[in-house]
């Protein structure tokens, strides 16, 4: 029951925010984050954006192969 | 430094069965072929995680008799249409006459309502803690614009007792990256003090992989138990608050009945008594049952990792995709769907 | 002028069935073949014949990228052209829902016209039924045509071979997206046209870079994902795939990652896949992407011995995994 989507907030108003993701463009409820601007990354679910995103998956992905190297060191 | 996929394909410490207990975990897991490139000793199990999955047949009656004895409009998910209740799904109402709308928000449903005075609207509030709030809003909007013909069937659940319940089915958990994005990752820590391994994890590829190497790489170095966050870029560990209050203060916590599993004390979530008049089973008078499931199906076992979906004895004969018996093999992240569609 | 519309007496067969016959019909499809009698009397010719037959329903009735006349024409033409037939002569019968608008079904016939032009087929029988409201959802129509096939050409579902090149003359899923958008029950919008389209033309230069074409589908309704495991099943073979080369438009991915849906299984109008050997397949890439409906060919996979029937996708993880066959209603998921 997760079914997500990143997309790129394009304007706010009220509570809510027109977001786009690769061209489709929605407007979802912006109730549940504060201070949410035009050009932001959030994740969508169910017509309600739930959570900014901070960076991307690359980038979080990298960083936690690097604390597992540096682990792995460390046990050796 | 190694990638994910090495860690993974050159894992050589204990076997591990590893439960994921989303759906849309199952169904990644499946769309990119996970499963083929993991070591034999380490399994992947689907646990219960499509609320599709764990909606108990009676939930599905009670949306059928709204439709069609009060001639309600039902809006839902469109995961939920095909699932069968115990004569009918929503699909075969739909095709007596039902009004059935499939939407994407239930903020649209409670547009609907709006739109059209003379229908009763009724969403069919399923999912966990990540859709919990859209239901909460769309309650709140509602009454914001003091609807009357807007209410909720409500079968919302929760996962921390159900990952205690499940906490013996597996060597670790892959936590579902969205539901903590709502709550946080506190449980998730509270859990390994009771001796119960996981991570959070993502849902693309590159996501889902790391997370699965996380795991291994802990297996490997023998720690045990273990908690790591790998969905932080989203899933911070404080969840969301907005979205926790907003729950609290529509929903009150109840015991409630999954699909194949019975009941898990403490496991659902129902309408606050102040917003009662939004509860469809109040307004209609429909009380809750349990709905009888096919006799044959073992749907609960395969939740529970026990079974495959091949063993079930009516796997691919009676039960397939386009004629579903058991909620596992309706959505397509059902375990038996997924085990159908993609073999393995 | 006042807005006319379409009655029951438009179809009751007297002078106002000819009026609408003359005004509408006869006014776009003029042609010598089309003379009005019982049966239109055509020469035959020497070739094989193809000939085929559909019906079209599609609510809304026109939508960006096309109407259901010009969406009629295309899919009877391209039917005709996956079988290497010259699309010759067609028919067609509409049932019109009382009350529809006469301007609106001047605008389908004149889309047909052109449609029928481009592709230079001739429409030369017709039938018109009105049927009350709410009976029909405002115009469906059913189109037959038959087509000369180009001597030496043979192609067919069961021809594919262990060894072909599989190979998509477009981005796929738009014509499906553009319906779901147009029908507006999700509040989404994106910037996605129908790929509504008559393909002989396509069909026909291909022809001049090789025959030695095996199959030629047309993916309509469930979209390429269908029309490989139909393949895969006629032919007797398997069939691999690679998600990262398979056409998809920006906006029709991003549709299907907001409701779930898969590009594969979403309708095409105007796309084509054909099977070839491996040693054709780049010279026909190469004079797809020369042509109007076909600028984004490509090829997208190869036909395997195993598993038979089954269509095989190499994800972007480069793990290889089964393409869920289709089945039932698309439905948005939300899990």
């Amino acid at each position: 029951m997760c079914v997500g989507l990143s997309a790129r907030v394009v304007s706010v108003k009220g509570g809510s925010a027109v977001i786009d993701a690769s061209g489709a463009r929605r407007t979802v409820s912006a109730e549940l984050l504060d201070e949410l601007e035009p050009g932001d990354y959030v994740m969508v679910h169910a017509g309600i954006a739930i959570a900014k995103i901070t960076n991307s998956s690359e980038e979080e992905s990298s960083q936690i192969m690097e604390q597992l190297d540096e682990d792995a060191k460390r046990d050796n | 430094m190694k990638t994910p996929k090495e860690i993974i394909e050159s894992y050589s410490g204990r076997s591990m069965r590893i439960m994921e207990v989303c759906g849309t975990h199952t169904h990644e897991i499946f769309r990119c072929g996970i499963r083929k490139i993991l070591p034999p000793q380490v399994e992947l199990i689907s646990g219960p995680g499509c609320p599709v999955c764990v909606t108990p047949p009676g939930y599905i009656d009670s949306a059928v008799e709204l439709a069609l004895k009060h001639n309600c409009m039902i809006c839902t998910f469109g995961d939920l249409i095909r699932v069968p209740g115990s004569q009918l799904s929503l699909a075969g109402a739909r095709s007596q006459g039902a009004k059935i709308k499939a939407v994407y928000t239930p903020l649209d449903a409670v547009e609907i309502a709006a739109a059209n005075p003379q229908e009763e609207v009724v969403f069919l509030a399923v999912g966990f803690e990540t859709t919990v709030p859209s239901a909460c809003l769309a309650v709140k909007h509602a009454q914001m614009q003091n609807l009357r013909n807007f209410s909720i069937l409500g079968s919302n659940k929760t996962m921390p007792n159900a990952y205690r319940a499940l906490g013996k089915c597996a060597d670790a958990f892959l936590y579902p990256g969205h539901v903590h994005t709502i709550i946080g990752s506190g449980i998730c820590r509270e859990l390994l003090a009771d001796g119960i391994s996981g991570v959070v994890a993502g849902f693309q590829a590159d996501e889902l992989l790391t997370a699965l190497a996380v795991i291994l790489h802990h297996a490997e170095a023998g720690d045990e138990p273990f908690f790591e966050n790998c969905y932080r870029r989203i899933a911070k560990d404080t969840g969301n608050p907005a979205a926790v209050k907003l729950i609290e203060e529509f929903m009150t916590p109840c015991d409630a009945e999954w699909r194949g599993l019975g009941v898990i004390p403490g496991s659902g979530l129902k309408i606050n008594k102040t917003y009662e008049n939004f509860d469809a089973r109040c307004k209609f008078n429909v009380p809750e049952c349990s709905g009888t499931p096919h006799a044959g199906c073992r749907c609960g076992e395969i939740l529970k990792g026990i079974l495959k979906p091949q063993e079930c004895p009516l796997f691919g004969k009676v039960c397939t995709p386009v004629n579903p018996v058991g909620a596992c093999m309706v959505s397509h992240e059902g375990s038996c769907s997924a085990y159908y569609q993609y073999g393995r | 002028m006042e807005q006319q519309f379409v009655t029951l007496a438009h179809g009751a067969g007297g002078e106002q069935t000819n009026e609408l016959i003359n005004k509408v019909f006869k006014a776009h499809f003029a042609n010598p073949q089309f003379t009005g009698d019982d049966a239109a009397v055509l020469e035959p010719w020497s070739g094989k014949i193809a000939f085929s037959t559909d019906g079209f329903i599609v609510s809304p009735w026109e939508f960006p990228g096309g109407n259901i006349g010009k969406l009629s024409i295309c899919g009877t033409v391209n039917d005709l052209a996956c079988m290497g037939a010259k699309p010759k002569y067609m028919t067609c019968a509409f049932v019109i829902e009382e009350g529809f608008p006469l301007d609106k079904l001047e605008e389908i016939a004149a889309a047909m016209e052109k449609t029928a032009a481009e592709a230079g087929v001739r429409i030369v029988a017709g039938d018109t039924k009105v049927a009350g409201k709410g009976q029909v959802d405002n115009v469906f129509i059913t189109t037959t045509g038959i087509g000369e096939i180009i001597p030496g050409v043979r192609t067919s579902g069961t021809a594919a071979r262990v060894g072909d090149a599989v190979i998509v003359t477009g981005d796929v899923g738009r014509h499906g997206c553009t319906i779901l958008l147009a029908r507006d029950e999700f509040g989404i919008e994106a910037d996605v046209t129908s790929d509504c389209a008559p393909l002989w033309g396509t069909v026909e230069e291909l022809f001049k870079v090789t025959k030695d074409i095996h199959v030629i589908r047309d993916a309509t309704r469930g979209g390429v994902g269908t029309v490989l495991y139909e393949i895969a099943g006629q032919s007797h073979v398997g069939i691999k795939i690679d998600s990262k080369a398979v056409p998809v438009a920006d906006g029709v991915r991003g549709v299907c990652g907001m409701l779930g849906l898969e590009p594969l299984y979403l309708a095409c109008e105007g796309r084509l896949v054909i099977f070839a050997p491996k040693s054709e397949a780049e010279a026909i890439v190469a004079k797809l992407r020369q042509l109007p409906y076909s600028a984004d060919a490509a090829i997208i996979g190869e036909v395997i011995e195993d598993p038979v029937g089954k269509v095989v996708v190499t994800t972007e993880i480069g793990a290889q995994t089964m393409l869920p066959p289709p089945g039932g209603e698309l439905l948005p998921r939300i899990c």
